[in-house]
């Protein structure tokens, strides 16, 4: 065993208990202080590398595993996952899947309780996590309230209460805007600087590529030092930029005329004029709960609006929801494709879509089984099927690698050349560059479309 | 306020009012409860469901007693006999046990409604004992995974909808069922997982809320259980009338004992403050 790291693992492999091939298979790995981030395609095996070195994986997971590890001076595979996370805190990719207490103070304190700290103690642990993270305002306020960039910050906040010695994030900034992108990213540089291993799997390198970090990949179950053969910066954004296209109709899709709308019985957007041509891609940006998948539900007819109008044009319309699993339910990705356009089999069609979208290996699996990226184009390639009238995607990006990122784009051109209008709801600021033919700017009860962007 | 004297408030109300057919002393104890419902519920919370399902109680008992029971001088209808169950007279004296039977459940209900409208969820689990600690905890956490539960079941039927999904259809009652029941499952085991990851179960465990007796926490406890008690022991030995109506319907006795125990549950209301 190496000694004097943080965290490290050598001849280890490890295997699902389902699986037929190694899904980690790493000659040696040492992390020390400071930040690490992991990149690597879906399903390459991210996740299950971050989850070593808090014992989920062996111990939650099952499998079989061979070698060592060692985290904080601790045998890995010989100390449960309850007993490591007094010293390795664990930031889940969705936020909203790892609250146990329904108010932000309390769920804060989960940790501290599962380690008997007495209460005044665990008082003043709570209130010093609440003030690092920037939620200190929220104490009181019901977890179910919180935006996804607050929930972001409370997971943060009930891990960091614990004073890990190892801080392990999955994904932490799929889901926010570029502010709390930003303010997360912030808490990283400054815990990795104090001294913490931070270890963040990430496809979002624009902003945390910049802190200087080392940088691991995860290529086929292997870990090698620098970045994915296919993870990409922020900048290079360019690479996948057609820009706007000439609109080859002037037929409308859809037309929002004086639209008040928002869910729970209370208008979050007001006066909102909008339309879109057939053959159009629109964007939709915005900070985390400004109104954009509000506005999307308006289009699709899902939220009734409180006042004004909407029309559509007759046709499909395909709805992507920000979590694919709503939509997933069939045995294969084949079936889930074929079951959107009630085919027996997958036509020509689906098989088309199928494979654009990188899915043909896949096709034959459960979708329940793949990675969030790959169960992210499953439900892509779901809700597409058909040549849709109108498609509605609500963050289609998230989780996606760059590979995916593409496939999407090339399908998205082709539905687009095909006479479809597309919205897209996203923080991702490349698609938009990549895609949107128009940008819409949402947020503070309103709509307002921006500039169009030159070309390159 | 205390949790466990809150508990042993609403353990006291119950009591009551089951404990007794006398419609009066179940109307005092339903504005009791109303009264701390009122005074103390949490912000977020609001009573109008809970109106509406305990005036649907209380009609459907008495409409089923008024049909089904045929006993009492006083007919005001007479229902062809040749109708099963419901054939014969419908008596006022039906009715009105009807009523007094849904004014019964509305009681206990409200008397009960307090433990998960004005405490918070955790704090009833908090306030477990010792031993129970840990199951509390679970079965809190798994009360926290309804409201999630409720949403996703709403945009599973959202992304259904939009793929051509018909809820008029039974046979497509699966796919909407199956990824809602799917998805559940899917969200028990990623909570499991951060509850694991964030250290559940290493041991002996401790509380963020420490559970405080105050004065008024105590006056609640004493007060509460005391005038159930009283209530129950004055109503055995006959100082506190029962009421009856068959098969004369009569007005329903009221003993100056009897409204002082029930007046006594309004406790919470004068010594807690929210």
């Amino acid at each position: 065993m190496i000694s004097g790291s943080v965290a490290s693992l050598e001849r280890f492999t490890y295997r699902y208990p389902a699986g037929t091939n190694d899904a980690l298979d790493i000659a040696e790995l040492r992390i020390d202080d400071g930040l690490t981030l992991v990149t690597g395609t879906s399903g390459s095996g991210k996740s299950s590398l971050l989850r070593v070195f808090n014992g989920l994986v062996p111990h939650f997971h099952g499998g079989t595993v061979g070698g060592s590890a060692e985290v904080c001076g601790q045998d890995v595979i010989n100390t449960a996952t309850r007993v490591l996370a007094a010293k390795v805190g664990f930031v889940f990719q969705d936020p909203e899947l790892q609250s146990v207490y329904p108010t932000v103070e309390r769920d804060v304190a989960f940790g501290l309780e599962n380690i008997a700290m007495q209460p005044q103690a665990m008082k003043q642990r709570v209130s010093e996590a609440l003030e690092r993270t920037g939620i200190a305002h929220l104490r009181e306020r019901a977890v179910a309230t919180l935006s996804g960039g607050e929930r972001q910050r409370l997971a943060l906040a009930g891990v960091l209460a614990m004073h890990p010695r190892m801080l392990v994030l999955d994904e932490p900034l799929s889901q926010l805007d570029e502010d709390g992108a930003r303010s997360v990213v912030s808490i990283l540089a400054v815990l990795a600087g104090a001294g913490t291993a931070v270890v963040v799997a990430e496809h979002r390198l624009d902003q945390l590529g910049s802190l200087g970090a080392r940088m691991l990949a995860v290529e086929d179950a292997r870990v090698v030092e620098g970045t994915a053969k296919r993870a990409r910066r922020g900048d290079d954004a360019q690479a996948l930029r057609v820009g706007p296209h000439a609109i080859a109709t002037n037929v409308a899709a859809w037309e929002l005329r004086n639209v008040a709308t928002g869910p729970d019985r209370t208008p979050i957007l007001e006066g909102i004029n909008l339309s879109a041509r057939a053959g159009e891609v629109v964007a939709l940006i915005g900070p985390n709960g400004g109104g954009k998948t509000t506005l999307l539900r308006t289009i699709a007819g899902l939220l009734l609006p409180y006042s004004g109008a909407v029309d559509r044009a007759s046709g499909r319309v395909a709805f992507l929801p920000q979590n694919p699993m709503a939509l997933l339910h069939r045995a294969t990705v084949a079936a889930e494709v074929a079951w959107t356009v009630r085919g027996d089999r997958p036509s020509a069609d689906t098989a088309m879509l199928i494979d654009e979208l990188g899915l043909t290996n896949l096709a034959a699996r459960d979708p329940r089984d793949l990675s969030t990226g790959e169960r992210q184009r499953a439900a892509i390639a779901a809700v597409l099927a058909g040549a849709p009238r109108i498609a509605l995607l609500d963050e289609p990006t998230r989780g996606m690698d760059d590979d995916a990122r593409d496939a999407l784009c090339r399908a998205i051109r082709r539905l687009r050349a095909d006479g479809s209008s597309i919205v897209i709801a996203t923080h991702d600021k490349n698609l938009v560059a990549a895609l949107a033919d128009r940008t819409i700017a949402v947020g503070a009860g309103s709509a307002r479309e921006l500039a169009p962007v030159a070309v390159a | 306020m205390n949790p466990r004297a809150l508990a042993a408030w609403s353990l006291s109300g119950i009591t009551i009012a089951l404990a007794t057919g006398n419609p009066v002393y179940r109307v005092l104890v339903l504005l009791a409860a109303l009264n701390v419902l009122v005074a103390l519920r949490r912000p977020d919370v609001s009573l109008r469901g809970l109106g509406i399902a305990l005036l649907l109680a209380g009609l459907i008992a008495t409409a089923i007693t008024t049909l089904a029971s045929h006993t009492g001088d006083h007919a005001f209808l007479v229902v062809p006999q040749a109708i099963p169950v419901l054939g014969g007279p419908l008596t006022l004296e039906a009715a009105f046990f009807g009523a007094s039977t849904g004014l019964g459940i509305a009681a206990a209900v409200l008397a009960a409604a307090p433990l998960s409208l004005v405490l918070m969820p955790n704090s009833l689990v908090d306030a477990l004992p010792g031993a129970l600690a840990r199951t509390g905890a679970a079965i809190g956490t798994a009360l926290n995974l309804i409201p999630g539960i409720a949403r996703s079941a709403s945009e599973i039927r959202d992304a259904q909808r939009m793929r051509g999904w018909r809820s008029r259809r039974v046979r497509e009652w699966p796919d909407l069922a199956v990824p809602v029941v799917l998805t559940a499952l899917e969200s028990s085991i990623t909570l499991a997982e951060a509850m694991e990851a964030r250290g559940y179960g290493s041991g002996p465990r401790t509380h963020y809320g420490e559970i405080v007796w105050r004065r008024a926490d105590i006056a609640v406890c004493v007060v509460a259980p005391a005038a159930a008690v009283a209530f129950v022991v004055l109503r055995l030995a006959g100082v506190i009338a029962d009421w009856y109506p068959f098969p004369d319907l009569s007005v329903p006795p009221i003993d100056v004992f009897g409204v002082m125990c029930c007046l006594a549950l309004a406790i919470p209301a004068l010594v807690w403050r929210r």
